[in-house]
């Protein structure tokens, strides 16, 4: 696999790509199986889960991923006799082919995790293939006789068998099989040339059969070619200029077309060309990695930071006397950009809810068949939108909710007919919108409701009187455990880890009623963003703190016989680090925890080194405990609102734990200038 | 008129403060201290996910500090859009109190209270002090009351 290192550079649009047809493959199928069960066609799902396949197909021959491509043919040659029978898909067939989804998943999920992609299951393409024998008219036996191709050993070598066939049998009529070799190079890319664009300007062309990486001495100095095997009707010098003219080359695959074959070509073409592959990805939208946002939102805090160095100046200026009014103006006008500015970057980390939801359709699908449960899920979110790091943290809780509501709420389509309610349950997921920067989910079931005495009795308390007081105890860390407790509480186990995704991660507001008999539903409040953080967890005078792991330079062992206090110094000691000296703070002694020898750093272990108005200072703690994402939440207060504090983090025991900016604590409260009391970090936060 | 007032005790005496202020009653269990956060200002407690400041009322009133017991309560308090906590000794009761029944606090009170106590209410055989919630908790920031 010598070719995929080259493929590093495709790998992550690849994986973005893929992720977004799966999810649009799984909503397809999902909506021809509902059809399939009002006994319609469904000849738009068909075609649109029929593109999704086919795309994922293409893109994964060209970063090779053989195991993908394979599931996707047999997948794609299935719903082209569905297509063909007017969007009628047989219903056994469904089950196959959301286990080929499945499986793609699962691979394209390897890839993402740095892993090799696991070979196909043997039983699906079996299965897979059994589909196509069953619904192909005419039936498998009927195929025609492969022609033979010119091909060398390293290309045939790694087309399957269905592509070689394809490929044999493909080229009837004016159609012929030919290989388009392209080089990519720095050249070719600097004039918008790259297989990316080449791929999409040889799609109208014909079909793409497969496009394989070569690696090794190419023609034009390149060690990569790029062969796209095609069946095609257009001449050399098309294909040729679609892929940017020499060093390419097109050569036929076959010198002689086969014998028309018994069974008529089939129009695959004609399934993929119907809408030109621009119009699909067009639609203004653009894919941004989200590590590009927060870049964007850093370079902002400089200027925020530049800003009131700029204000402090203008300050100094007005108080010596100088006109300084049209300045003061334009540096409020200023100020109100950059909050504009701020709030736009952020409007770039939405995301809808409604797609962060994507998968519940799918995860009720496989609920109403372990469960054996009669259920539709009704998903009523409109477009609100919220931050991508809430949504990542919010779906987990979202997931637990209605997999409760549906393992444990619901009843059996028994014992609902015999409590007069419609066999079929409905759980329902909706948002009534937004305000004040939160946005309010409910997650409703009409199923039996919690019976509080059940629960009461499971806690060993008294029966809870209010709703509030009976979501206490079943949010309680490991209340109700996996045995008979379900079927009676009527809420099954974990709901701690949605109180604390809900209320302690995300700082939001969890809410619950119920009512015996008719259902429950819970209220979520999440706030609509975040603020992550990569931080440095740290121990100092017996409590924890953590800080930006940006903002730390290094993290150096404090070694006793390279520190040595100054007389006069304050207490302040200086440490020897690769032939120069640093000064060493104690940071018990800055957060007024202090050991009382007077001494900085008396009994520190570690340090961190922070620039500090430029220069290096190193901040002496007692023991590092470790590099971990934090939710920080800003201290709003005016009471707590200090320098030097950035806002406040729970690291899971529920108690706040700081988060420091060292240079701004620092520089308030440590040697140099004691009292400091405005810090820039004061109006960074404000916007921040 | 009567209205409900939460009760709570700091160093033996007793205090009320309209309940309709009160958001809840929890335990305490202590306080992540701030550093360069005034003297009075205990620290942060997360309150049922919310991370709130909370003022330890001895300090504030001038009181040397006990060791805090199962009885220490943090009387959560929403003061305008602020939401901020008091650590007393105790709270466990409320009661109604006629608006009638509040009279000015004696001057000698005043002036021990620092300006805390904003009326005086005899219950029975029981003194309790309405006290000025926005001037316990303080809108000082970093010059505290007085102190640096």
């Amino acid at each position: 696999m010598s070719a995929s290192v080259d493929l590093a550079d495709f790998l992550p649009a690849y994986l973005a790509e893929t992720e977004e047809l799966l999810g649009m493959g799984h909503r397809q199928l999902l909506a021809m199986e509902a059809s399939i069960r009002r006994g319609q066609a469904h000849p738009r799902a068909v075609r649109e889960l029929f593109r999704a396949v086919h795309t994922i197909k293409g893109l994964s021959a060209m970063v090779d991923v053989e195991p993908i491509v394979d599931i996707a043919h047999w997948m794609e040659t299935c719903l082209r006799h569905a297509d063909r029978a007017g969007g009628r898909l047989p219903e056994a067939s469904v089950e196959p082919l959301m286990e080929g989804l499945r499986e793609i998943e699962q691979r394209v999920r390897q890839l993402a995790a740095g892993k090799q992609a696991s070979p196909v299951p043997p039983g699906l393409l079996a299965r897979l293939e059994a589909l196509d024998a069953e619904s192909a008219p005419g039936g498998g036996a009927s195929k025609p006789a492969p022609a033979a191709l010119m091909l060398e050993e390293a290309v045939a070598s790694r087309l399957s068998a269905a592509e070689r066939e394809q490929l044999a049998t493909g080229a009837t009529g004016g159609r012929r099989a030919v290989r388009l070799d392209f080089i990519p190079g720095a050249d070719r890319a600097a004039n918008g040339v790259t297989i990316n664009s080449v791929r999409e300007r040889v799609a109208p062309l014909g079909e793409t059969v497969k496009v394989l990486p070569l690696s090794g001495a190419a023609v034009g100095g390149g060690g990569l070619t790029f062969v796209l095997l095609l069946l095609t009707e257009a001449s050399d010098a098309a294909l040729l200029e679609a892929a940017g003219g020499p060093p390419a080359s097109v050569r036929p695959l076959a010198a002689v077309a086969p014998q028309a074959p018994a069974l008529a070509p089939l129009p695959e073409s004609a399934l993929v060309e119907e809408e030109p592959e621009e119009a699909r990805r067009g639609g203004g939208s653009l894919r941004v990695d989200v590590s590009r946002l927060d870049e964007a939102l850093e370079r902002l805090a400089a200027l925020v930071v530049n800003r009131s160095r700029l204000t402090r100046a203008v300050a100094a200026l007005t108080a010596a006397g100088a006109p300084t009014r049209e300045l003061q103006a334009i540096l409020q006008e200023n100020a109100r950009q950059l909050r504009d500015m701020r709030t736009a970057i952020l409007r770039l980390r939405m995301v809808r809810v409604g797609d962060v939801l994507e998968r519940l359709p799918l995860l009720v699908r496989g609920l109403r068949r372990s469960t054996g449960k009669s259920v539709r899920l009704e998903l009523d979110v409109g477009d609100a939108e919220l931050d991508k790091a809430v949504a990542d943290r919010l779906l987990p809780a979202l997931v637990h909710l209605v997999r409760n509501a549906v393992d444990h709420a619901l009843e059996s389509p028994e014992a609902r007919r015999a409590a007069g309610k419609p066999e079929e349950g409905v759980v329902r997921v909706a948002s009534h919108g937004r305000a004040g920067g939160l946005l309010d989910l409910t997650v409703a079931d009409d199923g039996r409701g919690v019976d509080a005495r059940a629960v009461a009795t499971r806690a060993g308390v008294p029966v809870p009187a209010t709703p509030d007081a009976l979501l206490e105890v079943l949010c309680r860390p490991g209340f109700s455990t996996r045995d008979a407790a379900n079927a009676t509480s009527g809420r099954g186990m974990g709901m701690d880890i949605v109180h604390r995704i809900i209320v302690d991660q995300l700082g939001g507001e969890l809410g619950m009623e119920t009512r015996p008999g008719a259902g429950t539903t819970f209220r979520l409040r999440v706030p609509l963003t975040i603020t992550l953080l990569d931080a440095l967890v740290f121990e100092c005078a017996g409590l924890r703190y953590a800080v930006a792991v940006g903002s730390v330079e290094e993290l150096i062992e404090v070694d006793a016989a390279r520190r040595v206090w100054p007389a006069g110094a304050g207490g302040v000691a200086l440490l020897e680090r690769r032939g120069s000296t640093v000064p060493l703070l104690g940071l018990a002694r800055l957060l007024g925890r202090g050991e009382a020898d007077g001494h900085g750093g008396g009994s520190v272990a570690k340090a961190l080194l922070v620039r500090q108005r430029g220069e290096l200072v190193a901040f002496g703690v007692d023991r590092l405990v470790g590099q971990q994402e934090i939710v920080l939440r800003p201290l709003e207060d005016p009471l707590v609102r200090v320098p030097g504090v950035v806002g406040a983090t729970d690291l899971g025991d529920g108690q706040p734990t700081l988060v420091l900016d060292l240079a701004a604590l620092g520089l308030a409260r440590g040697g140099g200038a004691p009292h400091q009391r405005r810090a820039p970090a004061q109006e960074e936060r404000r916007l921040a | 008129m009567s209205v409900l007032h939460v009760v709570f005790k700091v160093d033996g005496a007793e205090y009320v403060l309209p309940a309709a202020d009160v958001l809840q009653m929890e335990s305490f269990a202590g306080a992540t201290p701030v550093p360069g956060a005034a003297p009075h200002v205990a620290g942060l407690v997360q309150v049922r996910g919310r991370v709130i400041p909370v003022v330890d009322a001895r300090l504030r009133f001038g009181l040397p500090p006990v060791e805090r017991t199962l009885d220490s309560r943090v009387v959560v308090a929403q003061l305008g859009s602020r939401v901020v906590g008091l650590v007393v000794d105790s709270a466990r009761e409320v009661l109604k109190l006629d608006l009638q029944q509040l009279k000015p606090p004696p001057p000698l009170v005043v002036e021990g209270a620092r300006g805390f106590v904003k009326a005086v209410a005899q219950v029975g055989p029981r003194l309790v002090m309405l006290i000025d919630f926005p001037r316990v908790i303080g809108e000082e920031t970093l010059d505290g009351d007085g102190e640096r």
